[in-house]
């Protein structure tokens, strides 16, 4: 019954994060045609600066289907919102949510602290998966009503690797839902830290290798066929030990 | 309920209970014993530590110091209060539940956390309570809601209800309601109740044992026959004015000098009172006994002084 609480807190959030993502991929499925017509006639791109080069990059990959969907969706629009998506789906503590007297039923049942918190985050994490690997399977699955074809391997690798990343997101505002005891600070600050990233990512790019939506996008996995293993672990590592953190934080909680 | 030598065993028992929250002290030494099958009343003024104190029992909240056991098992070790919490029905000062669930889903959600959750006492309650099923929580009435947590805490099986506050909020026909189904309930059952209020009327109607608690300290607790017995008010008049006297006892609780009278409070009946009075030639002994109301009203102006 537990799942059930949890799916309960958690449902408006995970609908409206798959209806996006679910539009988002349809949407570049559908927009494929005319991007394909403009293309031969698009001159080559020689702006200047890290801006420059990405929308050459854009432009350059948009001249496969392959490219195209890696790069309107893994690379942006999906990424994007599974980040936002895993930091809401993280955020609000079961054992804090709601009003006082709903949070003192749920503390005065027989369950421990840990076991509370264990099934919150396995049912946000599974909600987190179903957001990433719904809209890789729709781009396999509408693809053909355009005349093209997506691999579903493909569209797996990068569904799971933007999941592995985005859990860093969702731990980071479970950490913080055990420290605050609404929904929107824990949130807020998640996606603050998403930005600085993604600002550190565009300013240097030097480091952009390194950068969590790099492994997100699965970026080494469409270059070069290869699993980024090392920001995979990384962020399992990084996402069970803020997990961990929370359950530590709770465990000695006063309510 | 017996130890391993036979002795009995107090369902709650606290000793030098202490809590400290930012800086300020929520219970300052709290000793309490409450005895298997009592309906406690606890009671005590606002921010008097009762809701802390409850929270402490079910391991909501860890003691700073002292100790604090249900059933024998101490409430701040994660596992024991894991168990306390199994053997115990609860209901919170505020009413409110799962506002997305249904009073039938609630039921269903609480159920399998509690083995011996009783299915008849159940459906005789939906009815009782007149509770419609598929009404959502959050569109309940407080009174509903009230009576919704009490069903959750009573069909529990539980060996001990903790209420805190549990007709707060509520009218006095509702009131009574509640109240008679909570004796009709321990009548049949036999649990133990501890429940906190701070209306005097409702813990004289139904509880049998009482414990008054008052910044963080229990000041009077007891079997509430044995402490209507003891407590007595000791009006001592003389013929001029009263004498500046200072009683010794330590059963007086508070003595009042007022023109020709003094009024003196025991809490071991008016014998220690009267022995020292005889001193002082009063020239009339009047010894009357005292209310819960008036108990809790005087202890609790004692500590306050």
């Amino acid at each position: 019954m537990l799942w059930y609480k949890s799916w309960l807190d958690t449902r408006w959030q995970f609908a409206i994060g798959l209806a996006l993502v679910m539009l988002s991929a349809c949407a570049t499925v559908i927009a494929y045609p005319r991007v394909a017509k403009l293309i031969p006639a698009l001159a080559p791109i020689s702006a200047t600066g890290e801006i420059g080069r990405r929308i050459g990059e854009a432009a350059e990959l948009a001249r496969t289907y392959r490219g195209y969907v890696f790069s309107q969706s893994f690379r942006q629009n999906l990424l994007q919102i599974a980040t936002l998506f895993a930091a809401l789906l993280g955020s609000g503590s079961p054992l804090t949510l709601g009003s006082r007297g709903a949070a003192l039923f749920t503390l005065s049942l027989p369950v421990s602290r840990q076991r509370l918190l264990g099934i919150r985050a396995a049912a946000g994490l599974l909600e987190l998966l179903a957001l990433t690997i719904a809209p890789a399977l729709a781009l396999t699955v509408l693809s053909p009503g355009i005349g093209q074809s997506y691999s579903i391997v493909d569209a797996l690798v990068h569904a799971l690797c933007m999941f592995a990343a985005a859990t860093v997101f969702f731990s980071l505002a479970f950490l913080l839902s055990t420290v605050f005891s609404d929904m929107w600070r824990p949130w807020l600050l998640a996606c603050a830290v998403a930005v600085v990233l993604s600002i550190v990512a565009f300013a240097a790019p030097e480091l952009s290798p390194y950068s969590i939506f790099n492994v997100m996008s699965g970026e080494s996995y469409f270059w070069h066929g290869r699993l980024p293993w090392l920001g995979l672990v990384a962020s399992a590592a990084l996402s069970a030990a803020m997990l961990f953190g929370a359950m530590r934080n709770v465990a000695h909680q006063d309510f | 309920m017996a130890d391993a030598r036979g002795s009995v065993v107090p369902v709650i028992d606290t000793a030098d209970l202490h809590k400290r929250y930012d800086g300020v002290d929520a219970l300052r030494g709290l000793n309490l014993q409450v005895p298997a099958g009592a309906i406690c009343g606890f009671l005590g003024r606002n921010g008097a530590g009762k809701t802390t104190t409850i929270k402490v029992l079910l391991g909501m909240t860890r003691p700073t110091g002292g100790r604090a056991r249900v059933f024998g098992l101490d409430a701040a070790a994660p596992a024991a209060s894991v168990e306390i919490r199994r053997r115990t029905g609860f209901v919170s000062d505020e009413k409110d539940l799962y506002d997305a669930m249904t009073v039938e889903e609630m039921i269903h959600f609480t159920a399998p956390f509690f083995p011996r959750w009783r299915a008849d006492l159940e459906r005789r309650y939906v009815q009782a309570f007149e509770l419609p099923r598929d009404r959502k929580v959050k569109a309940l009435s407080r009174g509903m809601r009230t009576k919704l947590a009490l069903l959750l805490a009573l069909c529990r099986g539980a060996e001990l209800l903790i209420l805190d506050e549990p007709t707060s909020g509520l009218d006095p026909a509702m009131t009574e309601e509640v109240l008679q189904a909570l004796v009709a309930h321990v009548a049949a059952e036999e649990t133990t109740v501890f429940f906190s209020s701070h209306q005097i009327v409702e813990v004289e109607q139904i509880a049998d044992h009482v414990a008054i608690v008052e910044r963080g300290r229990a000041v009077v607790a007891g079997a509430l026959d044995d402490l209507r017995e003891s407590f007595r008010r000791v009006e001592l008049v003389f013929e001029g004015a009263a004498p500046e006297a200072a009683f010794r006892s330590p059963a007086v609780v508070r003595a009042q000098r007022k023109g020709h009278v003094i009024t003196v409070l025991s809490k071991a009946g008016a014998d220690p009172v009267l022995a020292e009075a005889r001193a002082w030639n009063p020239i009339s002994v009047d010894v009357v006994p005292v209310s819960l109301k008036e108990i809790f009203l005087e202890t609790v102006v004692t500590v306050e002084n």
